[in-house]
């Protein structure tokens, strides 16, 4: 590559709500990036943030934005680090609140702050479906929405980089989202310092960016972790975050904070290709549609592995959106028997439950009984071993309307504490829980009006 | 002399979840074995593979730019992450599952992926 060229150094600091902390605080203190995009949102979770908002008005976002804005705000400031976070949730403004507070305690005034809006389509979604657009769930193809109307709980657009881009271009150091596409918390910053747009000249380049962002924004599953890799990622439990160094003619090289654990090879960034894509030829983002068939690998050193001849198409017309709506309860239990015939052991208490429920007249929309240390995991894939096993648990769980049913699941379990043959071990009981299903669909751009507003401390 | 080998043998796996999908990448450990691996993994292997676990269709899309196969199979998740009454709730497990399935070969492929697979290993231990 030639020197002249521009390249912008962007990290991956978070993958989930919960993840590791020190890896991030690493990669601020030594990554040597210009941006950390931070994703704690999955499927679930706006669902889970409405519910908060609704309790108390002021919340409804991340709380981990406390301590991560704490430990990482006073490095990224000093060392010109601009971060891209959509722990906003359903409530990027109440966020915005918390992460100023924090910025004046370290004595940040002035430091300017981009918060985007707009992703949550739940007060309007009567207004769209008046208009004819009826949301057809993608997963099950069911044309219409009215079914489950009266039990939706939150809807929420995939909103893409537009905005981000608008933060930045204003000189926001730290933008604040709700439910953006975790794709677009890369490929805003890329758009914003190489000046590409949504247009005709540029779908490549965004096709570049969109690829890198998906390569990087699960941090540690790109560098050693969950990795074929596993035999050989070095100090696993100090595992570092990646970094993608993108430069302006749309080639990329993936690597990780100098120094940390973990690995980055070709399998590695592979591994991350492949996962959760649908179709590779058209991987589909609020920002373009990325081709990942027509890229190429090469590992130019320990940890480094150069990404070129990315690709992409016009993004989409419309908007992925993810409407959560309640539906029923969960009752789930857990029982494990020892050797000897711990197997046999299993599947006498496995016919016991099942002819318990029947006599108890349980209602379930779907029954469970699996054997843990079998088939758990790999279901009637899994062979059924011929040695007499160390051990063997049960899980009986069922999906049923009422709360008093999945009650009656986590009890059957109980009740092989003493019913059950000798030995019977028993777990923690599990307490019954609400289900939150999700209706994926589609709602067209226009009808998702996004803004966002900047604020200084 | 043909052989049974499982895909295990001839390739590494990833999988993940795009809500009631199963999405498994399935990443041939040489050249030659991708194009063993285009040919003998069918949508309808992978279905029989299953059996009751997928309730939907299976479609398999090349990846020849990276030696790679992208699975998706549909309705395999029960109803997705926050609704399944599987474990794993988002099929982690189901690239695994996958390299359980045995496939037909030539016995010298056999004996030639062991050696691949320690030299994939081989170049990434100790490397400085």
């Amino acid at each position: 590559m030639e020197k002249a060229m521009k390249k912008v150094r962007i990290g991956s600091g978070s993958a989930f709500w919960g993840d590791m902390l020190d890896p991030a605080v690493e990669l601020a203190k030594k990554g040597e990036v210009s941006y950390i995009g931070f994703d704690h949102l999955a499927e679930l979770t706006l669902a889970i943030m409405q519910r908060m908002r609704a309790k108390d008005p002021s919340k409804g976002y991340i709380q981990d934005i406390i301590p991560w804005m704490k430990a990482i705000l006073p490095i990224s400031s000093r060392n010109g680090i601009k971060l891209i976070t959509n722990a906003g949730g359903a409530n990027p403004e109440g966020a915005a609140g918390e992460v100023t507070e924090i910025a004046r305690d370290l004595g940040l005034a002035g430091m300017k702050m981009g918060i985007v809006t707009g992703d949550d389509i739940f007060p309007r979604l009567d207004e769209i479906r008046a208009k004819g657009w009826k949301f057809k769930n993608l997963d099950t193809g069911e044309e219409d929405i009215d079914r489950i109307r009266d039990r939706v709980v939150a809807a929420n657009a995939y909103i893409g980089a537009d905005e981000i881009r608008g933060c930045l271009a204003e000189g926001a150091e730290v933008v604040i989202t709700g439910r953006v596409s975790d794709n677009a918390l890369y490929v805003g910053p890329l758009m914003h310092e190489f000046g590409w747009n949504y247009s005709d000249e540029y779908w490549d380049r965004i096709g570049s960016a969109v690829t890198v962002g998906h390569i990087i924004e699960c941090a540690a599953c790109v560098t050693g972790g969950i990795s074929n890799m596993w035999k050989v990622s070095k100090d696993p439990w100090r595992i570092g975050f990646p970094i993608a160094e993108v430069y302006e003619n749309g080639e990329a090289i993936i690597t990780k904070t100098e120094g940390s654990g973990g690995i980055v090879n070709q399998w590695t960034v592979k591994e991350h290709l492949v996962y959760e894509i649908m179709d590779p030829a058209n991987y589909l983002m609020p920002d373009g549609i990325a081709d990942f068939t027509s890229l190429k690998l090469e590992e130019i050193g320990k940890d480094r592995v150069k990404v070129t001849n990315m690709s992409g198409k016009p993004r989409p017309e419309n908007l992925k959106v993810c409407i959560g709506y309640r539906d029923g309860f969960i009752g789930e239990g857990h029982i494990f028997f020892p050797w000897p015939d711990a197997l046999a052991k299993a599947q006498w208490s496995q016919n016991l439950v099942r002819e318990r429920f029947k006599m108890l007249g349980l209602e379930a929309e779907e029954l469970r009984i699996d054997l843990i240390g079998v088939n758990v995991l790999h279901g009637e894939v899994a062979p059924l071993p011929e040695y007499d096993m160390n051990e063997v648990g049960l899980r009986i769980v069922a999906k049923t309307k009422t709360r008093e049913m999945a009650d009656m699941v986590r009890r059957a379990a109980t009740h092989l504490w003493t019913a059950g043959p000798v030995g019977a071990s028993f777990g923690v009981p599990f307490a019954p829980r609400p289900v939150i299903s999700l209706w994926p669909t589609l709602v067209p751009r226009e009808e998702v009006k996004t803004q966002y507003f900047i604020k200084e401390v | 002399m043909k052989v049974k080998a499982r895909l295990n043998e001839l390739s590494f796996a990833r999988s993940g979840d795009k809500g009631d999908v199963s999405n498994i990448g399935l990443l041939a450990k040489s050249r030659e074995f991708y194009e063993i691996l285009e040919k003998e993994v069918t949508p309808t292997r992978v279905k029989n593979h299953f059996g009751s676990m997928v309730k939907g269709e299976v479609n398999i899309y090349p990846m020849p730019n990276i030696d790679a196969l992208e699975l998706t199979l549909s309705r395999a998740l029960g109803g997705g992450a926050t609704r399944t009454l599987r474990l794993d709730q988002t099929g982690k497990s189901m690239g695994q599952a996958l390299l359980r399935m045995e496939i037909e070969v030539d016995e010298e492929i056999l004996k030639k992926a062991k050696l691949i697979e320690e030299e994939i290993y081989n170049r990434y231990r100790n490397q400085e």
